[in-house]
This record gives C-alpha cells, sequence and structure tokens, in this order.
C-alpha cells in the first residue's frame, strides 16, 4: 500500500503540457461529436455523450498506466501478443460485418477492433526485443524477426479487411527500428521496398484500365492479385477524384468542400452547412470526418490548432522517449507517438484529399469507445516512461 | 543515473536519430498545416462556390396578378385564395429507399380521400416526378377544396402531420360570364428558358390566354420574385430565405359599366349577336358584349377538353367576339352615311323629295324596296325614318360611290378601330379599284345602289357602328374606342391613365349632321318609324334600324340591326346591336333595344328625363 502511495507521488512528475493537449483534443471531439450528430434523431444522438463516458473510463486507465511501471510489461508482452493474434483469428470467423468488413469483435455489448490491440501488442513486443534486459547481449535482433512479428498481424488486418489499419504497423516498425539504432541501410531498402509495394498495387489498379483491358479480364486480374472491389475503388477515387461524383468519391469531395468552406474562422459551431445538411455523410462525420465538422465549423484557425495540439503530443512523447531511463522507454515511447502520428496524419490527409480514404480515426477526438481507451493507455505509457525518467 | 558525460555512444546516437523521427513528424504537420491553409484560406472561395451550388435552390415565386375592374371599380377578375392540400415530404419521409416514402405518401393521400370528398388526384407516378424534381416543394396532393372538406379536415382525427393547407392564388371571375370576350382567361404559363434562368422550380403561375389577360398580360402579372431555399443531402428542404420579394402586377381598369354591360348581356342572352355601348361624348366602351358567351371560371386553371370541343363544334361560336372580330353586311343602318355623303356633296338638299313606286330601276333591271307598294313621295328625313331603299338609291347614284366610301372611311369603318382587344377585323368599305382587284370588274351603278343601301361588299364590326353611332350622336367627332380607362397599383393608386383620342371630325355640313340626327329621331320617335319598337317613356331617343340577308339566298337569313343614341338632344349612350337570324331590325332588334335602354336609364332616370 505504501508503495502505491509512494507511486502516486510520481503524478507530480507527469508532463503536464502533455495531458493539457490530450484533454484539449479530446473536449474538441466532444464539441464536434455533439455538432455531427446533432441533426440525428434516432439513437446515435447522444453519441457525445457516450464519448465522455469512455472519454473519462480513459483517463483513469490512463493515470493507471502511468503509475504502472512500463517495465513490468516486460513479462506480459509476449503474452499480450499470442492474445491479439487470437483475437484477430477470431474476428475474422465471428467479427460483425459492418460496411463490407468484419473489424469489430462484440463484447458484452462493446464492439472492439482487435486491430486496434494488435498494433499496441506489436508496439510492446518491439520494443522488448529491440531492449534486450540484459546489456551483455549488447546485439539487437535482427531486423526480419520484428518485421516478422509485424507481418502476421498486419496481414491478418488486411484480411479484415482494413487496409489503412494495417498500413499503420509499417510506420510504427519501421520508425522503432530506427530509433533502437538499426543499420540505416537495410532500414531504408526496406522502406523503399514497401513504397515500392504501394506504387505497384496502385498501378495495377490504374493501368489495366488504361492499358484497355476488357472488364472481365480487369475483374480475373484484380481477383489474382486479391484486391478487394472496394479497396480498389477508394483508390481510383483517389487517383481520379471526379470519376464518380455519387460514389466512392462522394464522401472525398464533400470533405474537401466541408474544410474549404470553412474559410479562416468557420461557420461557428452547429452552423457547418455541410456537417448540417448531411452531405458530409452523418455515418462517418462523427468517426472518420470529424476533423472535416471541425474544419468547416472553426475554420483555419480550429483545424490548425488540432494540428498544434497533435504537434505539442508528439514533442512531449518524444521527449520522454529521450529522458528515458532504458532502451525500452525510448523505443516504447517512439513506436507509441509513431502510431498516434500515422493515425493522425492520414486521418487529416485523407479529409483534406492528399491521401485516399482509408477509414482511420483520429485519435482521441474521434468518435470511437476502445481507440480512445486504447490510445490513452498508449499514452498513459509514455507518462510512465516520463515519470520514471532519471 | 547515467550521467550525461559516461552515458555510453549508442544512447547519444539514438538520440540524434529520436530528433530525426521528431523533425520529420512535425514536417508532416507542418506540411498539413500548409495544405490546410492552402484549401481554407487561399481557395476557399472556390469550396464556398460548390457548397452554394450544391445546398441552394431558387424558386421562382409569382406575383399577385393585378385585378381587372369596372369603371366603378367592381372587380371582373379576381385573385381568390384556392385551397390545396399539401404533404411536406422532409417531415414525412420514411428511411431507407424512396419508395418506401411513396408508400406512406400514398397510404395518407387514402386515407385522406374519404374526408376531402374527392377521388386521390395524383398518381404514384406523379409522386415520382416530384421527388425527382420538385422535392424541396409541398407535394400538392388536392386542389380547391371547398369548404366542406375543410372543415371536415379540421375536425377529423387522422395523422396530419407533414399535411398542410397550402393557399394557392386562383384567378376568379366574380361576375361569372359578364364581359368574358373582352376579359379573356388566363391558363398554366409556358415559361420560357429565358425567364426561368437561374431558377431551379417554379410555383404554378398564370398567363392571359385570351382578351384583356393576354393582350395586358405582362402589366398585371407583375414582376416575379424569388425564394431561396438550402436543401439537405438528400434533396429535402432545409431552410428558406427570401430573395428577391415579387412586384404586384396592376390592376386594369376599364371604361365598362358592368351595370350596362349585364343588362347588354340580357338584351341578347337568347340569340347570337352582339351588342356595343359607347358614350358618345368621349368613346368609352360602357358594355361590349357577344352572345353566346362562355364563363371564363370554367377554364381556369386549364381549359377542360370536352368543353373546348364542345365549344368548337358550336355554330353559334360562344368564344368568337362577334361584337369585333365578326363582319356583317349593315343593311340600312348604314343609310345615315350615304345620306351625308349625298348632303356633303352638294348635290342633294335635305328637302330634295323622291318618288318611291316600290322599286328603283338600274337599268333595265328593278331593285325592290322592301315595302313593295313603295313610300310615294319621300324627302330625307322621311327616307331616313321609312327607311326607303330607293330614296337612298337615288341619294347614291347622284353622289356617287366614291363620296360614299369617303364618308364612310371618316366613320371609320374599313378599318379596324383599335379597341385593346386582339383579332378585330377591319371590315370592309368597297372601292372600284377594290372590285377590279378582286372581281375583275367594273364598278357598276347596281353596286353603287347597293352600296347606299348598306348591301353588296360592304362589310362592318358592330363596334364599328356603335363608333358611327356615336360620332352621329355627337355630330361628328369620332372617338377611339377607349376600353382601358387606366393602371392602377395594388392598393389603388393611379399609375397611367389612357387619354381620351379623337380620331377626326366628320367633315359634313352642320346642317346636313341636323338632317340626318332628325331623321333617325323620327325612326325611333315617329308613330310610323321603323324603330319605334325601342322607344321608352321620357327619353327622347334617335337610331336606326337595319336587315340585311346573309348565307344562302334561299335560306332568306337575315340579320337584324339597329344603332341608337340616346338622350336625343346630350346623348349620353350610343349603341349598336345586331343579332343572328331576324325578321327585321324593327322587330327583332327594336324590343331588345327597347329593354336595354329601359335598363340603362333605369326607373327613376325615366322619370327625371321625362320631368325635365
Amino acid at each position: 500500500m505504501s508503495g502505491f502511495l509512494s507511486n502516486l507521488g510520481l503524478l507530480r512528475r507527469m508532463n503536464w503540457v502533455m495531458l493539457a493537449a490530450i484533454i484539449g483534443l479530446i473536449v474538441t471531439g466532444v464539441f464536434f461529436i455533439y455538432s455531427a450528430t446533432v441533426m440525428r434523431d434516432d439513437s446515435t444522438a447522444d453519441l457525445y455523450r457516450k464519448q465522455i463516458l469512455w472519454a473519462l473510463a480513459g483517463l483513469v486507465c490512463y493515470v493507471a498506466t502511468t503509475l504502472m511501471d512500463y517495465r513490468r510489461l516486460r513479462d506480459v508482452a509476449w503474452g499480450g501478443y499470442i492474445m491479439a493474434l487470437i483475437l484477430l483469428v477470431a474476428v475474422l470467423f465471428f467479427g460483425t460485418r459492418i460496411y463490407g468488413a468484419k473489424r469489430w469483435l462484440m463484447f458484452l455489448g462493446v464492439g472492439v477492433q482487435p486491430s486496434e490491440i494488435a498494433k499496441l501488442a506489436v508496439i510492446l513486443v518491439g520494443a522488448c526485443l529491440l531492449s534486450p534486459a540484459a546489456e551483455k547481449f549488447g546485439r539487437l535482433p535482427p531486423m526480419w524477426t520484428i518485421f516478422l512479428l509485424a507481418g502476421i498481424p498486419m496481414l491478418l488486418v488486411m484480411k479484415e479487411p482494413d487496409l489503412g489499419s494495417a498500413l499503420v504497423f509499417l510506420p510504427v516498425v519501421t520508425a522503432m527500428l530506427f530509433a533502437a539504432g538499426s543499420p540505416i541501410r537495410p532500414l531504408v531498402t526496406l522502406l523503399a521496398g514497401g513504397v515500392l509495394v504501394v506504387m505497384l498495387v496502385l498501378a495495377a489498379v490504374a493501368l489495366p484500365e488504361r492499358l484497355g483491358m476488357t472488364p472481365e479480364h480487369q475483374g480475373a486480374f484484380f481477383r489474382t492479385i486479391k484486391l478487394s472491389d472496394y479497396q480498389r475503388e477508394r483508390i481510383e477515387v483517389f487517383l481520379q477524384p471526379g470519376k464518380d461524383p455519387m460514389g466512392s468519391g462522394w464522401n472525398k469531395r464533400q470533405s474537401e468542400i466541408a474544410v474549404g468552406s470553412g474559410g479562416l474562422t468557420g461557420k461557428g459551431f452547429l452552423k457547418g452547412t455541410q456537417n448540417i445538411l448531411g452531405f458530409l455523410p452523418r455515418t462517418v462525420a462523427p468517426t472518420d470526418f470529424i476533423f472535416s465538422v471541425i474544419s468547416e465549423e472553426t475554420g483555419f484557425v480550429g483545424s490548425g490548432s488540432v494540428v498544434l495540439l497533435y504537434g505539442v503530443v508528439m514533442v512531449c512523447g518524444l521527449y520522454a522517449a529521450m529522458v528515458a531511463c532504458d532502451k525500452m522507454g525510448r523505443v516504447l515511447c517512439v513506436g507509441i507517438v509513431t502510431m498516434i502520428f500515422t493515425h493522425a496524419f492520414v486521418n487529416m490527409a485523407m479529409t483534406i484529399g492528399i491521401l485516399p480514404v482509408v477509414g482511420i480515426p483520429l485519435p482521441l477526438v474521434s468518435y470511437g469507445g476502445t481507440f480512445m481507451v486504447i490510445t490513452l493507455f498508449a499514452l498513459g505509457l509514455i507518462q510512465s516512461v516520463y515519470v520514471r525518467r532519471p | 543515473m547515467l550521467k550525461k558525460d559516461n552515458m555510453p555512444e549508442a544512447i547519444h546516437f539514438e538520440l540524434r536519430r529520436i530528433r530525426l523521427v521528431l523533425a520529420i513528424m512535425l514536417g508532416f504537420l507542418a506540411l498539413l498545416g500548409g495544405m490546410l491553409f492552402d484549401l481554407q484560406v487561399r481557395r476557399s472561395h472556390e469550396f464556398e462556390e460548390s457548397l452554394h451550388r450544391q445546398s441552394m435552390r431558387r424558386i421562382r415565386l409569382p406575383a399577385p396578378r393585378g385585378m381587372i375592374l369596372d369603371r366603378h371599380n367592381i372587380r371582373l377578375a379576381d385573385n381568390q385564395p384556392c385551397y390545396c392540400l399539401a404533404f411536406y415530404l422532409e417531415e414525412i419521409r420514411k428511411p431507407g429507399k424512396w419508395k418506401h416514402t411513396v408508400a406512406e405518401v400514398q397510404q395518407r393521400i387514402e386515407a385522406l380521400a374519404p374526408l376531402i370528398g374527392r377521388k386521390p388526384a395524383i398518381t404514384e407516378d406523379e409522386i415520382w416526378t416530384h421527388i425527382r424534381r420538385r422535392l424541396p416543394l409541398p407535394l400538392v396532393a388536392w386542389r380547391s377544396l371547398d369548404q366542406a372538406a375543410l372543415a371536415r379536415l379540421a375536425e377529423a382525427s387522422v395523422d396530419m402531420s407533414g399535411v398542410d393547407i397550402y393557399v394557392e392564388p386562383n384567378r376568379a371571375y366574380p361576375r361569372n360570364e359578364l364581359a368574358a370576350h373582352l376579359l379573356g382567361y388566363v391558363g398554366k404559363a409556358d415559361f420560357t428558358d429565358d425567364e426561368m434562368a437561374g431558377y431551379q422550380y417554379y410555383l404554378p403561375e398564370m398567363e392571359g390566354k385570351m382578351g384583356l389577360e393576354r393582350k395586358y398580360n405582362s402589366l398585371m402579372s407583375g414582376e416575379a420574385g424569388g425564394r431561396l431555399i438550402r436543401i439537405d443531402a438528400s434533396g429535402y428542404k432545409h431552410a428558406e430565405q427570401m430573395d428577391k420579394e415579387p412586384r404586384a402586377g396592376a390592376n386594369l381598369v376599364l371604361a365598362l359599366d358592368s351595370r350596362i354591360q349585364e343588362l347588354a348581356e340580357a338584351a341578347i342572352r337568347d340569340v347570337p349577336g352582339a351588342v356595343v355601348v359607347l358614350d358618345p361624348g368621349n368613346g368609352d366602351v360602357l358594355a361590349l358584349a357577344s352572345s353566346p358567351t362562355f364563363n371564363p371560371n370554367q377554364f381556369v386553371p386549364i381549359v377542360p377538353k370536352v368543353l373546348w370541343d364542345e365549344f368548337n363544334r358550336d355554330p353559334a361560336r360562344p368564344m368568337l367576339n362577334k361584337a369585333v372580330a365578326e363582319v356583317y353586311a349593315p343593311g340600312s343602318i348604314f343609310k345615315p352615311i350615304t345620306a351625308l355623303a349625298a348632303l356633303n356633296s352638294g348635290l342633294v338638299s335635305p328637302g330634295m323629295s323622291v318618288n318611291c313606286p316600290g322599286y328603283y330601276m338600274i337599268g333595265t333591271k328593278p331593285m325592290k324596296c322592301w315595302n313593295p307598294n313603295g313610300h310615294g313621295h319621300v324627302d330625307l328625313r322621311r327616307g331616313i325614318e321609312q327607311s326607303c331603299n330607293v330614296y337612298f338609291a337615288t341619294l347614291g347614284v347622284k353622289c356617287g360611290n366614291d363620296a360614299i366610301s369617303d364618308m364612310s372611311v371618316q366613320f371609320g369603318l374599313g378599318s379596324k378601330t383599335g379597341l385593346d382587344i386582339d383579332r378585330e377585323a377591319p371590315g370592309l368599305v368597297p372601292t372600284a379599284v377594290w372590285k377590279k382587284k378582286t372581281w375583275h370588274d367594273d364598278w357598276r351603278v347596281g353596286d353603287t345602289c347597293n352600296f347606299s343601301i348598306g348591301q353588296g361588299a360592304l362589310s362592318v364590326t358592330p363596334l364599328q357602328m356603335a363608333v358611327v353611332a356615336a360620332t352621329l350622336a355627337n355630330g361628328g367627332t369620332v372617338y377611339h374606342p377607349r376600353l382601358v380607362l387606366g393602371m392602377q397599383d395594388w392598393k389603388g393608386n393611379v399609375l397611367t391613365n389612357y387619354p381620351i383620342v379623337q380620331v377626326r371630325q366628320v367633315s359634313v355640313p352642320a346642317a346636313a349632321m341636323r338632317a340626318v340626327r332628325e331623321g333617325m329621331y323620327d325612326v325611333v320617335m315617329a308613330q310610323t318609324g321603323t324603330g319605334g319598337r325601342a322607344r321608352i317613356p321620357g327619353v327622347e331617343m334617335a337610331g336606326k334600324t337595319g336587315t340585311a340577308e346573309y348565307g344562302e339566298k334561299e335560306d332568306r337569313k337575315k340579320h337584324g340591326w339597329m344603332i341608337l343614341f340616346a338622350p336625343y338632344n346630350k346623348p349620353r349612350y350610343a349603341v349598336a346591336m345586331v343579332v343572328d337570324d331576324a325578321v327585321s331590325g324593327g322587330l327583332t332588334v327594336g324590343p331588345r333595344l327597347r329593354g336595354l335602354m329601359m335598363g340603362i336609364f333605369g326607373a327613376s332616370d325615366v322619370e327625371k328625363e321625362a320631368g325635365g
């Protein structure tokens, strides 16, 4: 008990600026989830209240994690990893299908996305592997083991299918390896390889039509390379925004109009016409497209502030990495910050149309219960590292 | 605790890399910020435009149409509220596919039908069309609900959410048939692309299809306004704001006196014919009627096809304004003009006596007088009173046909009077040149004789003859028949007044005019006058009867004519009436004019005139 009380003293060493930025993002999220659902008269109208409850639960988790010594996770990291793999397999069989993809597992009425758990599990296992407990080993494990560890859940997530979430693994693992001091050349080679793969996929989507293949041949081709219709569609829309104004391109176009018409100071809270009139599809406005709502109603002042808040979180997170008392702390912080950065960047970039619409939520802001808790748990780990700085 | 100086080199290396990672991330975030600035500040207007385009719609709002009033501001054409039952689809939309909403609307219509007491007026297809083309507007299910239906709706306990009673202005003609040929009617407007430019939707709007409604359409229809509605992503109305207020159209004030118009219509209600009453002092058209007539209310908002076909088949042609668009041979009512032409020529004096044996010899061929026994010796006054053909043939031959046609033209025959009504017929005043051109034949004495007694190729409209009557009444001034006195705005303030227009002064010696008027006085007032049946107690009147054959000769069909002005000394009314299939002008038209004049002067007026 006295140990716990002495731990409480650690809270005074917390990075308050980071906490303030986090709370700022959460509060923004709650307000604009309200705005995005205010026109709905069904059960989703009280989404913002649920978000408040989830945020409170997440913040409790955050404090608890801060108090917990992250080094003790070494013992459970592998168990967590195996658990995440089991959930990822389970979701393929028992998952709830929403919009054509099985991404959710229902536990007692609460939906959980195993892919979110898997990301954290990979970061934990990676942090453990990249920081050998005994300095005597001294050497890092081979790079391929880390990529293999990330690759298995990544493929399972792709299978759901959830291309966007799967791709998040890549920058996370790369950043962790980089920070852990892996030799630069193989890493760059791998990175270049990854970029090449993405280019190939894009080319595969765009080329057959340009080369004049018949629709049947195109279909057969895409079945061979295992690219689902909806993935192809989204990539195509990204490549040719004007192609399908009322289909998949709709969200992207409307989101751009929402952000663009926000202007410098925005149209005012609850006055975003794109949002209120439902041009931003109401199903995704509080989740993946919450940033459009914020941008429309608060303008560049608001959207820029959100970007700034993420900047603050990145700086504080990586500062924690730099002052960490051991290598595990360093690598752990880099992994978590990279995960949150990747989510935030990809989400905001797709909102303004510079990346394809991949369905990645905006951390701390988008509506989503388990993702909120997991994000706060991960950020709590950063504080856990920070408060134990030398 | 590790001190900085004894930190292993590896850690410095790792910290450098972490700083690099941070720099990359901040670089990306800065890029994002830059993109946001570009989108939201530099290119914002582009997106505002597309936002406006996709969510704003403009509806054309018709302005209230101006009324048509008679000279005493009695409403002849008016706008009356038409109660429509409309559905607001944004309130009764059903989730999911459109067909659910359509089914719901149909169900609601079925449920309301017994209350309205009418069958559903719109089909499923029409609901679909509405959804596709006019979604943000209310869907009108029934038009022109009656009071009983409104009362039943108010008391009913059916689900009325999303249902509204919607008021639409409807053109109404409160006096029904009154002046139908002059007023015309309105119908659904056909918009030109130009008028619709900038509007996505329009409300039903009326435009004049006939008569004054058509002629003065642009002045009466005012200026359409616009309303902006903001629609949501499904196309339903979200909010609306006024864009431009419609500007009400002007009221048209007619010279018509609805009381006299009513009397005029009553006078010929049972026979095909026409009657025109002018004010000889200024040319005001106090009444202008054509029979048979129609009720313009039956034509609004659309002309029922059955009715239209029926009107087109009717040989009496109810849609034709016989007072201005039909031409007739004037017969004997033309004789005053012949008389004036002869007197004006100086070759004839009023006292000149002509012997009428009952016929007039044109070369070797006799032309009969209507009285086979002959009128004996007649002078001008008696010739007019008795309408002696021989007398007028003699006058005609004496002064020549050119003098008669010149006098006819001076009275306004042979050309349109310029009344504000479409399809006015000019009639025809024959000349030698005209005959040569049309019939490739020379003008003969027989033509002159026929011309003198108002027969032959001469043709006139009842309105022209009313102008003749008015000119004789006022002593020789031809006035432009003024149908519209002016325009006023919707509050009743005068906008424009149309002036009295004197077309010309007929050039005849005063003595000649006096002599002709005296003859016309006798026509009505003398015991033996042919127009005696028009006489009313207490009012001195003057006139001329006429009978003109038409159609196949064997049918022996005759138009009965009479022109009249009264009171004789200070004429206030000049009338021309024609009736199809008459026995004669004096017998058929006389009594009808008597009825009309009795009505016009009224019991009190008659006494007053009698007293004075």
